[in-house]
């Protein structure tokens, strides 16, 4: 059988502003009010590499939220960002600089793209940035398992590798599907899954943006659900939340049976994916479909 | 000892809302655990036939909302209907062939579902309009100042068996203790609103999905374990949910038949008995409402 060619489709996105309701507060799980900052737009000061838990925030993401003003189409540039595409700003101060697509949040609504942090200070809501999207539709490194939201050459950032027959992935933790919160139930192409967990749990103290994290009895194939026996595999891709039900998210990018996963739980030795890296395997990516 | 509360200072709103069409997409499909595109009946209009107390399973349907599905055409109205409304209250059909029938709220689920007689509910369709006596929200019980109720008539809490025990818990009778790998759906949203669907009820598919609550019936009190429900629902290990399941099958993946949350507390807050006469159908709430 010929191989099956992976389709590229270039996107247009704008950079998000954020919105709050009419009321300024939020309700945290222990009924305290608080006012959510860096729920979306452009945040500056949070990187890949920085912890989940340290600063005050609301599903705060590691650079730009990019949007799109017509539903479907944004709901299509969620679905269809991967990590590791290349991200062009086309207006604005920062007009040519690159980024790349780290994950997805929220139900179709926004892209989170990583910049570098003297990029980011010169976007604007409203700016324009172009997404070569690349990688759904792309075949798992090995039968039987199901890969998403990833571009085929970003496996190898992320130290994914396949030895006898598994799939061999080292993760900050591994951690047990009732810790999935809100994204449970939801298609796993346009949403990521908030895990519940707090600064002081010993498993996911040390959980920082970028991290790989793996999660067990969950199958996350289409819709996430329970599923006795399966992996899914994930990458960090905004902070903590104090709203119940919500935090730290994770856009899956592998799930399949568990037996096919050889999974390194590495703890305080993890090293997630970092800014470097990723916008640099980006701009090697637009090189070649140049 | 049954649970004292504040119920004489509860307000009674009345509330307005219609039938509202089931609703679809030019698309149709949606996809089962296992792949498999459907396309089944469930969410809106009036679903005859599934009743306080029939199973919460085996049907072909999805979201399988018994009886009348109500909302609001206004968002903010709409809301005041979802977040008002508590199982248990009364509800009157105010308009079409079935004007002055009564029936009353099972929970929510993004619509406020009304259980009514099977004879009224056949004459009653999409666009009807419904009154709502929404009575409960702010229902707070006498010496148990750690569990939060909500979506809880005063009918139903006085029907619920139980009450305050010796050691000063709130005894609640349960017909299932479900287990925190089943929620679904539903969790990180707000309390008062919809409800959390319960993985784990495929009825027919896979034993690797299955978690034994294949055998829940519509209007089953539950205990949900490690959840906090109190202002919205998350997993928090040590804590304790009460829910009345008010919808049926669902063969969309990570979905499920679900419980309306109606308390929340740390669990050594609860003493939670399982017995199989937990279900909204054994209450006979309107007896209970006219005594009260």
């Amino acid at each position: 059988m010929s191989e099956v060619k992976v389709v590229s489709v270039n996107l247009l996105g704008y950079v998000d502003q954020g919105e709050v309701g009419t009321d300024p507060y939020r309700v945290d799980r222990d009924g305290r009010p608080y006012v959510a900052v860096g729920d979306g737009g452009t945040v500056l000061g949070l990187r890949l590499g920085d912890s989940v838990f340290d600063h005050v925030g609301d599903h705060a993401a590691p650079g730009v939220c990019l949007v799109h003003p017509n539903q479907e189409a944004c709901h299509a540039l969620v679905g269809l960002a991967c990590l590791g595409n290349q991200v062009i700003v086309r207006t604005g101060d920062a007009a040519g600089r690159a980024g790349a697509v780290l994950g997805k949040r929220g139900g179709g609504q926004r892209v989170i793209a990583v910049f570098s942090q003297d990029v980011l200070t010169r976007l604007r809501p409203g700016d324009q940035v172009a997404l070569a999207s690349c990688g759904q539709g792309a075949a798992a490194p090995l039968p039987g398992l199901t890969q998403m939201n990833i571009a085929p050459a970003a496996l190898s950032l992320l130290g994914v590798t396949v030895r006898g027959g598994h799939l061999e992935v080292g993760v900050r933790a591994m951690l047990p599907s009732p810790f999935v919160g809100n994204g449970i139930g939801r298609p796993m192409i346009m949403w990521d899954v908030d895990l519940q967990v707090d600064a002081d749990a010993e498993a996911t103290r040390s959980l920082r943006l970028g991290d790989l994290v793996a999660i067990s009895d969950l199958d996350a194939r289409a819709n996430a659900g329970y599923r006795r026996d399966w992996m899914s595999v994930g990458i960090v891709v905004h902070g903590a939340s104090p709203q119940p039900g919500h935090g730290p998210g994770v856009t899956i990018v592998l799930s399949g049976p568990a037996e096919r996963f050889s999974i390194r739980v590495e703890g305080d030795t993890h090293t997630g994916l970092s800014e470097k890296r990723l916008i640099s395997m980006a701009e090697e990516e637009g090189r070649e479909d140049g | 000892m049954k649970v004292t509360s504040n119920v004489d200072h509860l307000l009674t709103q009345v509330l307005a809302g219609e039938v509202w069409p089931p609703l679809a997409d030019r698309n149709a499909y949606r996809i089962d655990p296992d792949g498999r595109a459907f396309f089944l009946p469930g969410m809106g209009g009036v679903t005859l036939d599934v009743h306080v107390g029939d199973p919460a399973t085996g049907y072909a349907g999805d979201h399988v909302e018994p009886g009348l599905s109500i909302r609001h055409r206004e968002p903010g109205a709409n809301y005041a209907l979802q977040y008002l409304s508590c199982i248990g209250n009364r509800v009157e059909v105010t308009s079409g062939p079935a004007k002055g029938a009564s029936g009353f709220v099972i929970g929510q689920h993004a619509y406020v579902l009304v259980d009514m007689d099977s004879d009224d509910m056949c004459r009653v369709s999409v666009g009807d309009e419904v009154s709502v006596f929404a009575v409960g929200q702010g229902l707070a019980l006498d010496g148990h100042r750690e569990v939060v109720v909500k979506n809880c008539s005063p009918a139903l809490l006085t029907a619920l068996a139980g009450g305050t025990t010796a050691a000063g818990q709130l005894e609640v009778h349960v017909s299932a203790v479900v287990p925190p790998e089943a929620i679904g759906a539903g969790a990180g949203m707000a309390s008062e609103y919809a409800n959390t669907d319960l993985m784990g009820a495929y009825a027919g598919l896979g034993e690797d999905l299955s978690l034994g609550l294949e055998s829940l019936c519509v209007g089953d009190v539950v205990a949900l374990s490690d959840q906090d429900h109190r202002f919205g629902r998350g997993y928090r290990q040590g804590w304790t949910t009460i829910g009345v399941i008010s919808t049926a099958s669902c063969l969309l993946y990570g979905h499920g038949p679900g419980p309306s949350s109606i308390m929340s507390g740390p669990v050594s807050a609860f003493k939670v008995v399982v017995d199989e006469s937990a279900n909204l159908s054994s209450f006979n709430l309107e007896q209970v409402r006219e005594r009260t």
